[in-house]
């Protein structure tokens, strides 16, 4: 097999390479499970199904019933911005639900775990993989909404010229300045980084529930019923405390219902967006602050899980 | 194969120390009936060794392994590579593993997975590129570095995960079942390659039930059952039967095996058996086969003449 029976000289590496100290926390073995982990889902199909079908809806609201422009622009806004959270949320959840059990399944995490790499390293490299996926889906996502709402725009700015050719320049500024301040407008961004973060939380809490989950399916169904218990905790939280006490029980109660169930209609800025209401800065401050806490707590309580899980 | 310096000097202890090792793994919703996978465990595997732990399945010979690689933790005991507890990260900084059956990323390609495993171990750069063409070609695998692991046979992906095993060149390789549902040409591929890292003076630890195999490549075999190790030691010590002898004579002709007979039956001594040298059947086969693949290939070269 080697060489037609020839020895071959497999060169021990360089002794001063082998002699480095081990080093406890390597960003270039966290890149290396990153990037395989973003190869590993790009892979996927159900990623390529997600994608064409929110670029599709997002495509299509151009054809939806309209009255006015700014009723074309608020349709276009919703169901636009509604697809990228949507499918952005489900991307996160799917994306995340098979990478540890397909690993262990497949043994392919004895042989990573069995170099000097360290769990955590390991948990950190899986779920920045995911976050990279849902960062270049949010990108695509967006590019095809921002066109799309440009292009309508700029349809829009052109007709509006036609139609008041005979018009003073100021009453024409004016029109002008309404169609694009409803349309094309600086509060899409934030609204567009809440979406994100709100995946990344959402496949960080994913990956917590996978690393005691059996199978892919009880993560995905366990996660549907978080999603929905998420959107709808706010609403029973404010019932609660209307029927009982604000007593230290009840906030303990309440702050552990909050870890294990997100308030994930916190993330729903689309309305406001949508309404053309402004993001404050401190909303979105607010906002983005408790995405990035609970992405954070849930990658570390994922690592904590995996750290002491039998192999 | 030359020794390299690192190989050469003298190791302080142990390659692999296991010290009165038990593992239970606790039954769900039945905490009181743990089952006992590994009990009171001793091993030493001395550096430079190929250490064959045997046992049919379900004996614990995987359990063992992974404690060895921190994979699991113990319940009792410890167990240490090259002197470094075996729960340190650092300390799998010696070891290679290949485990049972691996399945690796299938979208890779035999030269994308070694370029993964070696960035995990700190490779990068023109030293792991040089790395990745000498274990590419030590496994015979150089024509196929640019195919996904998806289309390699059963017998390549061990090859590669032998590869992936010595990519960042450790003093010990830990194999479970290497060979298994490797054809027999692919299994002497496998064990000429454990033989060669032997010679290396690279410290080997392997588990098989392939009997036959472990007795043609280890020194020192271990023999696990019901997590308990039973028998321990040199091959030839415990294989030989004390007071027999075989005698293999090649062109003898009839009047000298009867002298030789008639001899023995003066003598105290008693003939057990006499018979005709056999071949083994691996050998058989593979003759059996190397014959057809060179017909077929003699075959394929006249096709393109003709053509």
């Amino acid at each position: 097999m080697t060489n037609d029976g020839n020895d071959l000289m497999l060169q021990p590496l360089n002794a001063s390479t082998l002699a480095r100290p081990h080093r406890p926390f390597s960003i270039s073995r966290i890149l290396a499970i990153t990037f395989n982990t973003l190869t590993e889902l790009t892979r996927l199909r159900v990623f390529y199904v997600l994608l064409v079908f929110a670029l599709l809806l997002i495509g299509s609201s151009i054809f939806m019933a309209q009255f006015s422009f700014q009723q074309e622009f608020q349709i276009l806004k919703d169901v636009s911005l509604g697809a990228i959270s949507i499918f952005t949320s489900l991307l996160a959840i799917v994306a995340t639900a098979r990478l540890l059990p397909q690993d262990l399944e497949d043994r392919t995490v004895y042989t990573i775990l069995a170099k000097p790499v360290p769990r955590f390293e390991y948990v950190l490299g899986k779920i920045a993989g995911v976050l990279l996926l849902l960062a270049i889906s949010t990108l695509v996502m967006s590019a095809a909404f921002l066109l799309v709402l440009y292009l309508r725009e700029q349809a829009v700015i052109h007709a509006t010229l036609g139609q008041m050719s005979g018009a003073p320049p100021e009453q024409i500024a004016d029109a002008l300045r309404a169609i694009r301040s409803s349309a094309l407008n600086i509060d899409i961004f934030p609204g567009i980084i809440i979406i994100y973060l709100k995946a990344c939380l959402l496949a960080a809490l994913t990956l917590f529930v996978s690393t005691f989950a059996t199978t892919n399916i009880f993560t995905i169904v366990v996660m549907a019923f978080i999603y929905f218990i998420g959107h709808l905790q706010a609403t029973a939280r404010e019932y609660w405390l209307q029927e009982h006490s604000s007593g230290l029980l009840t906030r303990v109660f309440l702050a552990i219902v909050a870890l294990l169930f997100p308030d994930l209609q916190a993330f729903n800025l689309v309305d406001d967006i949508v309404a053309g209401t402004a993001i404050s800065l401190a909303l979105f401050t607010k906002t983005a602050a408790l995405g990035i806490f609970y992405t954070t707590i849930y990658t570390l309580l994922a690592a904590f899980v995996f750290y002491g899980k039998e192999l | 194969m030359t020794d390299s310096p690192r190989r050469s000097r003298t190791e302080a202890g142990p390659a692999v120390a296991v010290h009165g090792l038990t593992k239970t793994f606790s039954v769900p919703l039945h905490p009181a009936r743990g089952i006992v996978a590994v009990k009171d465990l001793n091993l030493r595997i001395e550096p430079g060794e190929v250490y064959g732990l045997l046992g049919p399945n379900g004996s614990g010979k995987s359990t063992t392994l992974k404690i060895i690689l921190g994979l699991v933790s113990p319940t009792r005991g410890r167990t240490e590579i090259f002197g470094r507890d075996s729960r340190l990260v650092e300390s799998r900084e010696a070891v290679g593993f290949l485990p049972e059956n691996p399945y690796f990323y299938k979208y890779l390609t035999g030269e994308e997975t070694l370029r993964f495993f070696g960035r995990l171990c700190g490779l990068r750069g023109a030293r792991l590129k040089e790395r990745i063409d000498e274990l590419l070609e030590l496994v015979g695998l150089t024509k196929a570095r640019k195919r996904r692991l998806g289309v390699y046979s059963k017998g390549m992906l061990q090859r590669i995960g032998l590869a992936q095993a010595l990519i960042h060149d450790p003093r010990l390789v830990v194999l479970d079942e290497p060979t298994a549902g490797v054809d027999p040409a692919g299994s002497r591929e496998i064990r000429d390659l454990i033989l060669d890292l032997k010679r290396r003076g690279i410290t080997v630890l392997l588990s098989s039930h392939l009997l036959a195999q472990a007795q043609e490549i280890c020194d020192r075999v271990g023999i696990l059952a019901d997590g308990v190790l039973v028998r321990e030691g040199y091959l030839q010590e415990l294989i030989a039967i004390e007071n027999q002898t075989e005698l293999v004579i090649a062109d003898a002709s009839v009047q000298l095996v009867n002298e030789i007979e008639s001899v023995i039956s003066r003598s105290n001594a008693k003939l057990i058996e006499r018979r005709k040298s056999t071949t083994t059947l691996e050998r058989l086969f593979l003759e059996a086969t190397a014959k057809n693949d060179e017909a077929r290939m003699s075959n394929d070269e006249k096709t393109k003449k003709q053509k």
